[in-house]
């Protein structure tokens, strides 16, 4: 088994980062074109610690190397099971994923954490990642090291391409939703002013 | 928002990513969510989801995946003060 971990920090407040993580592998990403497609499986609030569990299913175009996708199998899209559970007291989302293609051969399993910051946390919002790689792969150890080897490499190249690609999705949505409050003031400042004169 | 993975979906699967965010940023966030009001939505982008799921054999790949996650269940549904 490997392990891949890292952490970084966004200068954005938990409740803009949670928000925009459900928008992470949309159009605003221009860096996420690997990710084909995100579906919902479930959702629902618990009701007695006020958990919002999520269940998505992400589609993922293949780009490994020939070596590996002809060792491993061939296919050109690849499955990732999510669950994510979003605890809006303690302001936690904890997102837990796993391969589910190839998963007789390679195990990815994979937690990320948003949570504020320390140091500031009502303007800025730590992420932790952790990833645990293992082949499974039966005898022979040398080709098991080599595909574990690539995938946590493959880690390490992706880190800094997610971040960069969330960090488009975050400012858009300030953006937007800066327009948004603008045009509802505005509306608010007319029917006022309707209301003052009549 | 993303496409799904089935795109006879993707109208349905729009209008309830659209109606969640606004209830996840104004409601939920805010501790003032009472029933869930994307559910319609939700029950009909599931009704179609799950055609695909199953034509494309997912389903039971899912159902295994799902086992395999008990243990982030239970590590996560609980809260932590």
């Amino acid at each position: 088994m490997k392990i891949f971990q890292q952490h970084t920090e966004f200068d954005y407040s938990w409740e803009e980062v949670s928000t925009s993580n459900w928008r992470k592998y949309g159009p605003w990403n221009k860096l996420s074109t690997h990710v084909i497609a995100v579906d919902t499986l479930s959702r629902a609030v618990d009701p007695e610690t006020g958990i919002l569990r999520t269940e998505r299913l992400i589609t993922c175009k293949q780009s490994s190397p020939k070596w590996i996708n002809s060792l491993l199998g061939g296919q050109d899209t690849s499955l990732v099971y999510e669950t994510s559970y979003v605890d809006p007291t303690a302001k936690k989302v904890t997102m837990c994923s796993m391969n589910m293609t190839w998963s007789d051969l390679l195990n990815v399993r994979e937690t990320c954490v948003y949570s504020p910051s320390g140091a500031s946390p009502d303007a800025k919002t730590l992420f932790e990642q952790r990833a645990e790689i293992t082949a499974l792969c039966g005898g022979w150890q040398k080709i098991k090291n080599s595909i574990e080897q690539f995938t946590v490499e493959r880690f390490q190249q992706n880190a800094a391409k997610g971040r960069e690609g969330f960090e488009m999705v975050l400012e858009m949505s300030r953006k937007v939703f800066a327009e948004q409050r603008e045009l509802m003031k505005l509306q608010n400042e007319s029917e006022i002013l309707k209301a003052a004169k009549f | 928002m993303s496409a799904s993975l089935a795109p006879e979906c993707n109208e349905v699967k729009e209008r309830y990513d659209s109606c969640f965010l606004k209830w996840y940023s104004e409601k939920f966030l805010r501790g003032t969510a009472r029933s869930d009001e994307c559910d319609p939505l939700f029950k009909q982008y599931e009704q179609c989801l799950s055609k695909a799921l199953k034509a494309k054999g997912i389903d039971n790949m899912l159902k295994e995946a799902r086992e395999d996650n008990r243990e982030n269940d239970a590590e996560h549904m609980r809260p932590k003060r």
